[in-house]
């Protein structure tokens, strides 16, 4: 084991804005299961390995719950922002399981299909009104945030023109730049501003999801109130930057790779396995998945023991040379199903067939819009930003 | 090749339904999955196969199928 004053500390630098910090393909080729020191000092396994991840992410015994002792956080900043969570991302089973079965239903990809025409209308609204302003504009505010945003307030049946409200709240929220009590406010809004629709739907019941989880599950005391606040807090964060970030910065890896781009151009029936491996390179969740094991897990050549923490970065797995060929190599038509940019295991990402049909709506139009579409900045000018998901603070493109 | 599944670990991520949907549903209850047909035509194999690597919890156990159903 590496002595505390040795070991690199978490987070690492990137090399390159779309790739991964180069720490985890070195670590990979010389001692995959390591090693690393967290913002406070403390200890954890960083892994490396396709196979090293899914196997700890599967373990029995793989906690989620940050409140246990030794639980490994990624900064202050995220231990503050995260420790204002109560849901069923931070719980394990089996209360996991059955709050997650309780909005599953809501989420499956047949009721997820339901949304495509709405979706295909909304990108379709919103690349009008691209081409109705004029190049330059900035794809963040005219896309990339207007189509999660949107999906999720209609979903949860909240006002678009509070959209600015959430998207500052959760980008606030999501920011590793700022103080931790910051991060903390911000999350005080959220639950507050939702503890009023709730209040609101109590009352006046609806046929969106939050009406739905009061009369179903909050009314017949399978859940708390509190509980729903919290859960109506992770569809908000999970839905929004995640989602947004994956358009900007899925664009800006197409527009720097022509080559890829021109096959895309050439048939758009390529925008599904273009969605897949964009997930795939990108793995945006470059700050989730550090867990805690309850019991030992056996990974072959280390084994975890019980009580320590272990780092499983998603972006690690997603660049495995024994599980995708030339992994730094961006290739559209390669089959990148089996990567885990979700997550994998229990939490792996509620809303992802939602994600996956707004990426796949999206890249299928909006080269066919704008097949011209380009930076209207140096790529070098873009500033990416430091958050609890990978993105960039705007992205100036004209046609 | 025979598909059974362990729906008490299913967490509804619906891999399965999104690349072998002939094979696999979700309950419109509780999201877990429901097995369409079990015996897997050999010309569906590898989605079958891929639904049950890509399953984030291992809920999709595959077998060889009784030799009655071919």
């Amino acid at each position: 084991m590496t002595s505390s004053d040795t070991s690199p500390a978490w987070p690492f630098e990137r090399d390159n804005p779309l790739d991964p910090p180069p720490i985890f393909a070195e670590r990979r080729g010389t001692c995959p299961i390591s090693k690393v020191s967290t913002w406070n000092g403390d200890q954890a396994w960083l892994l490396t390995r396709y196979r090293d991840i899914r196997t700890v992410l599967t373990a029995p015994g793989i906690s989620s719950d940050l409140t246990l002792e030794g639980f490994p956080e990624p900064s202050a900043t995220v231990a503050a922002a995260r420790g204002g969570q109560k849901n069923f991302a931070r719980m394990d089973p089996p209360v996991h399981d059955e709050h997650r079965r309780m909005l599953a239903p809501d989420f499956t990809v047949h009721h997820v299909a339901e949304l495509r025409d709405y979706m295909s209308d909304l990108v379709d609204d919103l690349l009008d009104g691209m081409a109705k302003q004029g190049g330059p504009v900035d794809l963040i505010e005219m896309l990339a945030q207007p189509v999660p945003s949107s999906v999720i307030c209609r979903i949860l049946d909240l006002p678009t023109e509070r959209s600015d409200f959430f998207q500052d709240r959760v980008r606030t929220w999501m920011s590793l730049d700022n103080p931790p009590e910051v991060a903390q406010a911000a999350n005080r809004d959220i639950l507050d501003y939702f503890s009023a629709v709730v209040r609101e739907r109590t009352a006046r019941p609806g046929d969106d999801l939050i009406s739905r989880m009061i009369t179903g599950h909050v009314n017949t005391g399978k859940l708390t109130a509190a509980e729903l606040l919290h859960m109506l807090q992770l569809l908000l964060v999970g839905g929004f930057d995640t989602t947004a970030n994956m358009i900007a910065l899925g664009t800006l890896t197409l527009l720097q790779h022509p080559d890829q781009l021109a096959r895309l151009k050439a048939d758009p029936g390529l925008s599904n396995s273009a969605v897949e491996e964009l997930l795939r390179y990108l793995s945006v969740a470059h700050q989730v998945a550090f867990r805690l094991a309850q019991g030992d897990i056996d990974l072959g050549s280390q084994c975890i023991h019980a009580g320590e923490g272990v780092i499983a970065p998603i972006a690690a797995a997603n660049r495995d040379p024994e599980v995708f060929a030339e992994p730094d190599t961006l290739d559209i038509t390669r089959d990148a199903r089996r990567h885990v940019a979700f997550g994998f295991g229990l939490h792996q990402c509620l809303g992802q067939p939602l994600a996956r049909l707004e990426l796949q709506v999206v890249f299928s139009k909006i080269f066919v819009r704008f097949p011209g579409l380009r930076l209207a900045v140096d790529a070098d000018e873009l500033l990416f930003r430091n958050s609890i998901i990978y993105g960039i603070a705007e992205l100036p493109v004209t046609w | 090749m025979r598909i059974e599944v362990m729906p008490e670990r299913c967490i509804g991520s619906g891999n399965c339904v999104d690349v072998a949907p002939r094979y696999f549903d979700q309950s419109d209850l509780d999201g877990v999955v429901e097995v369409l047909e079990s015996d897997v035509a050999t010309a569906d194999e590898p989605a079958v196969a891929e639904a049950a690597d890509i399953c984030p919890v291992a809920a999709i156990l595959l077998g060889v199928s009784s030799p009655a159903a071919g």
